[in-house]
This record gives C-alpha cells, sequence and structure tokens, in this order.
C-alpha cells in the first residue's frame, strides 16, 4: 500500500468521511447520507480542484487534529472555524499548500456547525452501494462506517485534479447564527392547532444538545395538534419537520430515518437543505413560508449559478 | 336476500411534498389490505417508469421524489394521478413465494412474551401458533436499513411500544407495536415488544445481495426449538 496523505491525531468530537451520497434507497431504509451541508463540501472541492463530488473530511464542531504525512493542498469551507496549520491561524474558502509533517487543527465552531476539509485528488474510504458516505448508524461508508479516531489513515483517490482554484466574488455562502429555513406546508399540516400554524412561521426556536447528523429537535413556543392520531409508518425526507403529541418539533436532518410516525408539518425546500448541515446544537432557526412556484424559481436559480464554477452540481 | 360485501371505494390524496416529491395517501386507520395492495401496485408501476429518484412504498401511503431540474412539480403529479387511474387496468399479479423466517420465541430471544402473554391472556404456545400461522407482507423498509414493517398481526397480539424504548434490540428481533410486526435487521435502540429473534441475517453490508428482505416480499415465521 502507498504512504497515507494523512492521519488522524483526533477526531474531535464528530469527524467523518462524506460523498456526495448513495441517493435512491429509501425504500430500503437506507438514508442518501453524504455531506450535511453539500454546498460547502462542493466548495471545498472545487477549491482544490476536485470534482465537486469527491470524498472530504466533514469535521463537526471542531476538535480535530491532522498531521499531513505528504505534500498536498487543502481547503476548509462551510462553519467559521478556529482554523490553524502548525498554530498560524489559515483562512477559509482558500486553498492551502500543505508540507509532509505539517498539522491542521481546527478548535470550535464560532459560527456554524460544519467544516469541510478537501484535499487534493480527494480521500478512499469504504464503498457502499456507490458511496464512500459514512452512515454511523449501520456502520455504513468511511472507516468502518464510524466516525474518525486517532491513529486513523487516509489514503489520497488520486482523482483527476485541475490545480486549485479561487472561489469568485458572490460564491462563498454567508452563515448567520440565526438560520432561516424556507419552508413548504405539507401533508398533516392540518392537524396543526391554529395558534401553532401561527408559530410555526413566526416563532424562533432553538436545537436541543442531541442534535446531530439523523435529527435535531426544537424547543420554542408549544406546537399543539387538534388531532393526535398516531400517523401509520410513512415515508419522510431530510428536512421534513414532524411534530409528535409533546409538541417539540422534531427536524429531520441528512442521515434521518427513511420513515416517521408523526405529524409532518413542513417540508424544507431543496435550495436551503445545505443549512441543516450548519444547524449546531443552540441554534436559533426560524422557518419561512415558501410557494411552490418560488421554490422551483430559487431552485433553478441556485442550481445554475453553482453549477457555472461546479459542472454537474445540483442541491 | 344474502348482503353483498360492501365494496368501499378508496380514494387516496395525491399532493405535492415540498419541491421534489408526491405524496400518495389514502389516510386508513390500522391495516388494510386493499390499500395496502394499491400501494404496492403503484409502487411496482411507478419503478418500472425509470423517473424517479425514489419510489417509497409504506403500509397506506408511497412517496416518490424526483429531480426539480428534469421534472416540474406539476408533471410529476400528473405522472402519479394516472399511474393512479390505470391501476385497476392493471393485470393482477401472480403469486409470490413467501420467505421463511426461521424464529426462536420467548426467552432470551423474546424477552417480552410475558407481556403479550398477560394482555392476550394467551399461552406461549398459542401467541407462537397465533403469530406463525399467517403469511405477512413486508409492507415497508426502514426506519433503519434493514427493519422490515410487516402487515397486521392476529387481533389477539396487538400490543403497544414500550413507554420508553430499550436501547439496544438484537439484530433478527421480531416485535410487536400495535397492530404491527416486525423485525429489527440491525442492532439499534427500540420500543418494539420483542417476541422472538431469528437468526437469519436480514441486514449485512458486506454481503454481495445487502438485504434479504424488500418491500413487498411475503414472509413466513417457522418457529424453531421445542413448541
Amino acid at each position: 500500500m502507498r504512504d497515507p496523505i494523512l492521519t488522524i491525531l483526533n477526531g474531535g468530537s464528530q469527524t467523518t468521511l462524506q460523498d456526495a451520497g448513495r441517493p435512491g434507497y429509501r425504500h430500503l431504509g437506507i438514508p442518501k447520507s453524504g455531506a450535511a451541508d453539500r454546498l460547502s463540501f462542493a466548495l471545498s472541492n472545487f477549491l482544490v480542484g476536485n470534482s465537486w463530488d469527491a470524498p472530504a473530511l466533514e469535521c463537526t464542531l471542531g476538535g480535530l487534529h491532522i498531521r499531513f504525512e505528504k505534500a498536498t493542498r487543502i481547503a476548509l469551507s462551510g462553519a467559521e472555524m478556529w482554523a490553524q496549520i502548525n498554530g498560524q491561524n489559515v483562512e477559509t474558502n482558500r486553498a492551502l499548500p500543505v508540507n509532509k509533517g505539517d498539522i491542521l487543527t481546527l478548535s470550535f465552531a464560532r459560527i456554524g456547525c460544519r467544516t469541510y476539509i478537501a484535499i487534493e485528488g480527494g480521500l478512499i474510504g469504504e464503498p457502499f452501494m456507490g458511496s464512500v458516505s459514512t452512515y454511523t448508524p449501520a456502520s455504513l461508508g468511511g472507516i468502518e462506517g464510524r466516525a474518525v479516531r486517532s491513529g486513523d489513515k487516509f489514503h489520497c483517490a488520486e482523482m483527476e485534479n485541475i490545480g486549485s482554484q479561487s472561489l469568485p466574488t458572490g460564491y462563498a455562502p454567508i452563515l448567520s447564527r440565526h438560520i432561516v429555513l424556507r419552508a413548504r406546508s405539507v401533508s398533516e399540516w392540518s392537524w396543526l392547532t391554529p395558534e401553532a400554524k401561527r408559530y410555526m412561521y413566526t416563532s424562533p426556536f432553538i436545537t436541543t444538545p442531541d442534535t446531530d447528523r439523523m435529527g435535531a429537535r426544537l424547543i420554542g413556543d408549544h406546537i399543539g395538534l387538534i388531532n393526535k392520531t398516531p400517523l401509520t409508518s410513512s415515508p419522510i425526507l431530510p428536512g421534513t419537520l414532524q411534530i409528535p403529541p409533546d409538541g417539540k418539533p422534531i427536524l429531520a436532518m441528512i442521515d434521518g430515518h427513511c420513515t416517521g410516525g408523526y405529524a409532518r408539518a413542513l417540508q424544507v425546500i431543496t435550495a436551503d437543505q445545505w443549512l441543516l448541515g450548519q444547524i449546531a446544537p443552540g441554534s436559533p432557526i426560524s422557518f419561512r413560508r415558501c410557494v411552490v412556484e418560488e421554490a422551483s424559481d430559487i431552485l433553478r436559480g441556485r442550481n445554475a449559478f453553482y453549477a457555472g464554477i461546479m459542472p454537474g452540481f445540483w442541491f | 336476500m344474502p348482503l353483498k360485501p360492501q365494496k368501499t371505494k378508496l380514494d387516496p390524496r395525491v399532493e405535492p411534498y415540498g419541491d421534489n416529491a408526491v405524496l400518495v395517501a389514502y389516510d386508513v386507520l390500522g391495516y388494510s389490505e386493499k390499500a395496502s395492495n394499491a400501494i404496492h401496485q403503484l409502487s411496482d408501476t411507478l419503478r418500472d417508469m425509470n423517473l424517479w429518484t425514489n419510489v417509497v412504498p409504506a403500509y397506506d401511503s408511497l412517496m416518490v421524489t424526483f429531480n426539480p431540474m428534469m421534472i416540474e412539480l406539476s408533471s410529476a403529479l400528473n405522472t402519479v394521478k394516472t399511474s393512479l387511474n390505470n391501476l385497476s387496468k392493471a393485470k393482477k399479479d401472480k403469486p409470490i413465494k413467501p420467505i421463511d423466517i426461521p424464529v426462536f420465541y420467548g426467552g432470551e430471544d423474546g424477552p417480552d412474551m410475558e407481556n403479550i402473554c398477560k394482555s392476550s391472556k394467551l399461552t406461549e404456545t398459542q401467541i407462537i401458533k397465533r403469530h406463525s400461522s399467517r403469511l405477512y407482507r413486508v409492507c415497508l423498509m426502514g426506519f433503519i436499513p434493514g427493519f422490515a414493517f410487516l402487515s397486521e398481526t392476529d387481533k389477539k397480539l396487538h400490543h403497544p411500544r414500550h413507554a420508553t424504548p430499550r436501547l439496544k434490540v438484537a439484530p433478527g428481533s421480531i416485535g410487536i407495536a400495535n397492530w404491527q410486526t416486525g423485525i429489527y435487521g440491525l442492532e439499534s435502540p427500540g420500543g418494539w415488544q420483542i417476541i422472538g429473534r431469528t437468526p437469519l441475517s436480514i441486514f449485512d453490508s458486506k454481503r454481495q445481495e445487502p438485504f434479504a428482505l424488500k418491500a413487498g416480499d411475503q414472509v413466513r415465521f417457522i418457529p424453531q426449538g421445542k413448541v
């Protein structure tokens, strides 16, 4: 085996290998997975000259220490984290040269939740159904299907690479502490009380500490239901907001279950789903009503905009 | 004059779900074999189109997702509605061969057998007999990979979930939740009443064919050991 490109010294709170995911298997109970913030993941790859969907590391909240075993180029995108190479602060959203023995540390996220570390040529992981995305609940992808830990070594995939690039003005997403998600009312919306319907699009919510890649529980105004019949297990998607009888909504994330048993009130529009990956524990979030024509127009516009610099990219 | 069996007309909702999915829902309370048949027929029809990014059948509902850059939502809705209207014209599927699932009931393999005995006032042997004497349809897969949600159990066996879910349910565990019965493909937390366990590996990511079951299959439980 060739020499590894990097060694994990400390995995932090949760760092996993991710790519664009394994779509199309929800009927088997397999969620798409992949980068929780698809846009920042794609941009980190763009910066080092990779195809937008090359496997990269996703660092949650920080605490990650990496030693590079060869000279290469890397890029960080996503959450605003305090990042250093050999103790020198480095910027996000630009290609960074690293040498053999250099140590990258991501300390903590100031704004957002997940930072992507792309490496020139991409990384190698264990494939399952066409993707190396790590899905920890079923131990799929990545390294043994788990978060990385101290001593893990990664090899470079040496995928086609066009050399590092800089991000044109206007392409870097601006994250804010309070995340606003545009959404559409769905299936069991009519089960909500009139007050709950009003709160849904006007009140802020705070995510609980157990927020992860599967989902987030939201604390805020009580979301009451007029119909408390348990729902027969039914399909849900990432970005579905379910309302359990206790009135505390549950937002499904990229690794969320394929089916749910609670009233489905909202669905976050496709163009805003990358933001789900930046929802940290304790984040304030709000929902804004979006009409269907608006949702389609936003998506077409955003897809065309980013595909302009990253061929084949879509949200 | 004998009463004719009443024909209830099934009329599902067909509606957008966000901007890239369509939901079909019959909204039946409990289990309806008629709705389940229609969902699986529709699922097969839609899957054959190679148009959708996901076709996800459930008990009485179905969701398709699509790439909104390729299909307009309105046209996706129309396609689903047309397929639904043409369902009755479709030929009945030929019967499929059931898959046998060996099960060790009770004891360590079925820690909640006692609960079902108490609520049903049946002996363990009677429960095993009732649970294993019918054919079940795999109505849907999920919530975790390899979890098989099956059709309705014998009425006497209905039992609510645990109020507090177990942190660990062994892979292969067979459980009951209200009128449903199901198989855990993986070790996971879970709130179903566990009455037995199969040594069969339902989900193995390292296997050529990782899934032993898929939605639409029929299964039969074969009691093992002393009964």
